[in-house]
C-alpha cells in the first residue's frame, strides 16, 4: 500500500502548475512537502484523493489508479482517507458533532451511539470535548482546524492528507497538532502526506522531505538529507533566504 | 482589428464550456436520483426553504397584480366591452401569463440567488470538496434535493399566487368598479377551461426546474472567493430570468393551441 504519483502534468487554463511529477509515498511513512506558494503543493495532494484529475500521468493509492476509477470505487476509496483542509472546510450549518459525525454516517451498519463515541474520543484527542453542540463560527481559527483534524481521522482511515496543518496557529496548538500527526503515523500506522510551509514542524513529524518547485521535485530525503543539501534553491527555501535562491533563478 | 473577432470567439468558447459542464451537471444530477439515502433526508428542509419561505413574497405580489388587473380591465374596456369581461381577464390572465411568470420572477430572485450564494459559499470555502472527501456524492447531497423541492414547490406557491391574484381582482372589482361578485364570477367562469390550471402549474414546475437548477450550477462552478460569490449569484438570477422569460414564449406556442 503506498501512494505513487508518476508524471503527473497538470495546468489550469494557460497555467503550467504540475510537470511531470513523480513521487512516491510508502506505507506507513509520513512525508512532507514543501516549496513556495503557487508550487503546486495542493494541486498534487487533491490529485491524491481525486479531488482532481491529472492531464496527463498517473495516481495511484492503494494500487489503484485514482484517475482512472468511476464515482462508487473512489468513493470506496476515499473512505481509507482523511484530508484536513488548510481552512478546516467545516460545514456552516451543523455543529461540531455533526460535522465530525460526517464521515462516520457513510460506514454501513454504524449505530447512532457508535457514532457518538467515536465523534467524542475524536474531540478528546483534539482537546476539544465540549464542543459538540457549538457551530464553527463559534470556535476560534484554531478549534476549527483541530476539530477539521477530528473530522478527518474519524474514521481511521489508513491514509492522512494534511493540507497546510499547522498555518495560522499558536506555537502551542501546532505542538499539539505536530504530535497527534506523529500519534497517527506511531500508534496507528498511518501513511501521511503533509503539506507545510513550517520547516520546524515539517523537521519534527517527517521521516521523508520532498520539496517542490516549479511543479516538479527539486529535491527528495530524510530531515537530515534536507539539513545537509546543498542546493542553493533548497538552501533558500529551508533557510528562509531569498538571495540564495535568486543565484539559481 | 483582430480584438473584436479575438473577443467573440473568447465570449462563445466560454459560452459552450458552460453549456458542456451544465450538461455534465445535469448527467450526473439524473445518476445521482438512485443515491436516495443522500437527497431524500433533506428533501423536505428544502421544500420548506424553496417553497413555504416564498409564499409571503408570491403572495404580495399577487395581491398587487390582481388588484391593477382589474383596475386596468375597467380603464380599457370604458363601457365598449360588458364588465364581467373584467373578471375573464383577470382569471386568465393570472393563471395563464402573471401568476407563473411574475412568481418565478420574484423567486429567481429569492431563491435562485440563494441556491447561488450557499452553494459558491460552500465551493470557495472547500466543503464541496470536504463532501468528496468524506465519500458524499456532491451532486446528490446538495443539488437533487434542491432541484427537486423546486419542481414541486413553485407550482404550489403559483396556485397560492393565482388563487390570491383572482381574489384580489374580485375584491377590487366590488369595491371599486361596483361590479357584484355573482358579476365577475360570471365573467371568470366564460372562458374557463382546466386545462389553464394544468398549463400554470406545468409552466411554475419548469421554471423551479429552471431558477434551482441554474442556481446549482453557478454556485457549483463558483471561484475567487467572496467577490466570485457575489459574481455567479447576479449570473445565476440573469440566466435563470432570461430561461423563465425564454420558457414563457415556449410554453405558450406549444401548449396554447
Amino acid at each position: 500500500m503506498s501512494i505513487r504519483l508518476f508524471d503527473v502534468e497538470k495546468a489550469f487554463g494557460n497555467v503550467q502548475i504540475l510537470r511531470r511529477l513523480t513521487l512516491t509515498i510508502h506505507d506507513g511513512e509520513t512525508v512532507s512537502i514543501i516549496g513556495g506558494s503557487g508550487s503546486g503543493k495542493s494541486t498534487a495532494l487533491k490529485h491524491m484523493v481525486g479531488l482532481l484529475r491529472p492531464d496527463d500521468g498517473e495516481v495511484y493509492v492503494d494500487e489503484q489508479n485514482v484517475s482512472r476509477l468511476d464515482q462508487e470505487s473512489l468513493y470506496e476509496l476515499r473512505r481509507n482517507v482523511g484530508y484536513v483542509f488548510q481552512f478546516a472546510a467545516l460545514f456552516d450549518s451543523m455543529t461540531i458533532a455533526q460535522n465530525v459525525g460526517m464521515g462516520l454516517k457513510r460506514i454501513p451498519d454504524m449505530s447512532d451511539e457508535a457514532i457518538d463515541e467515536r465523534v467524542a474520543e475524536c474531540l478528546r484527542m483534539v482537546d476539544l470535548d465540549g464542543t459538540e453542540e457549538k457551530l464553527p463560527a463559534q470556535l476560534s481559527g484554531g478549534q476549527r482546524k483541530r476539530a477539521g483534524f477530528a473530522r478527518a481521522i474519524a474514521t481511521r482511515p489508513k491514509y492522512m492528507l494534511y493540507d497546510e496543518p499547522t498555518t495560522g496557529l499558536d506555537p502551542v496548538t501546532t505542538a499539539v497538532i505536530d504530535e497527534l500527526i506523529v500519534r497517527m503515523s506511531d500508534e496507528l500506522g498511518v501513511t501521511g502526506v503533509v503539506i507545510t510551509h513550517d520547516m520546524k514542524s515539517a523537521f519534527r513529524i517527517s521521516d521523508r522531505i520532498a520539496m517542490l518547485y516549479d511543479g516538479r521535485i527539486r529535491f527528495d530525503g530524510t530531515p537530515d538529507e534536507l539539513r545537509a543539501c546543498e542546493d542553493p534553491l533548497v538552501r533558500g527555501f529551508v533557510e528562509g533566504r531569498p538571495e540564495l535562491m535568486e543565484q539559481v533563478r | 482589428m483582430l480584438h473584436p473577432v479575438r473577443a467573440v470567439g473568447r465570449r462563445t468558447l466560454r459560452i459552450v464550456g458552460a453549456v458542456g459542464r451544465a450538461g455534465y451537471l445535469a448527467v450526473d444530477a439524473a445518476r445521482a436520483l438512485r443515491k436516495g439515502s443522500l437527497w431524500a433526508p433533506h428533501l423536505l428542509g428544502q421544500m420548506a426553504k424553496i417553497g413555504v419561505e416564498s409564499v409571503p413574497i408570491a403572495l404580495f405580489v399577487a395581491l398587487f397584480t390582481g388588484v391593477v388587473l382589474a383596475l386596468q380591465a375597467d380603464y380599457t374596456f370604458t363601457g365598449a366591452v360588458p364588465l364581467y369581461f373584467v373578471g375573464t381577464l383577470v382569471g386568465k390572465t393570472m393563471l395563464l401569463e402573471l401568476g407563473p411568470v411574475l412568481t418565478g420572477l420574484a423567486l429567481s430572485g429569492r431563491v435562485g440567488a440563494n441556491i447561488a450564494a450557499e452553494i459558491g459559499a460552500m465551493r470557495v470555502t472547500e466543503q464541496i470538496d470536504a463532501l468528496e472527501t468524506l465519500a458524499y456524492d456532491p451532486v446528490a447531497y446538495l443539488v437533487v434535493p434542491r432541484v427537486i423541492a423546486g419542481v414541486i414547490m413553485f407550482p404550489v406557491v403559483v396556485i397560492l399566487a393565482d388563487a390570491l391574484g383572482i381574489a384580489a381582482g374580485l375584491g377590487t372589482a366590488i369595491v371599486r368598479l361596483d361590479m357584484s361578485s355573482f358579476e365577475f364570477l360570471k365573467g371568470l367562469r366564460l372562458f374557463f377551461v382546466p386545462w389553464d390550471v394544468w398549463f400554470s402549474v406545468i409552466k411554475s414546475a419548469t421554471f423551479g426546474l429552471t431558477v434551482t437548477s441554474v442556481g446549482c450550477f453557478f454556485g457549483f462552478h463558483t471561484t475567487g472567493g467572496a467577490e466570485g460569490v457575489g459574481r455567479t449569484t447576479t449570473r445565476a438570477v440573469v440566466v435563470s430570468t432570461m430561461i423563465i422569460l425564454a420558457l414563457d414564449a415556449f410554453w405558450a406556442a406549444t401548449l396554447l393551441r
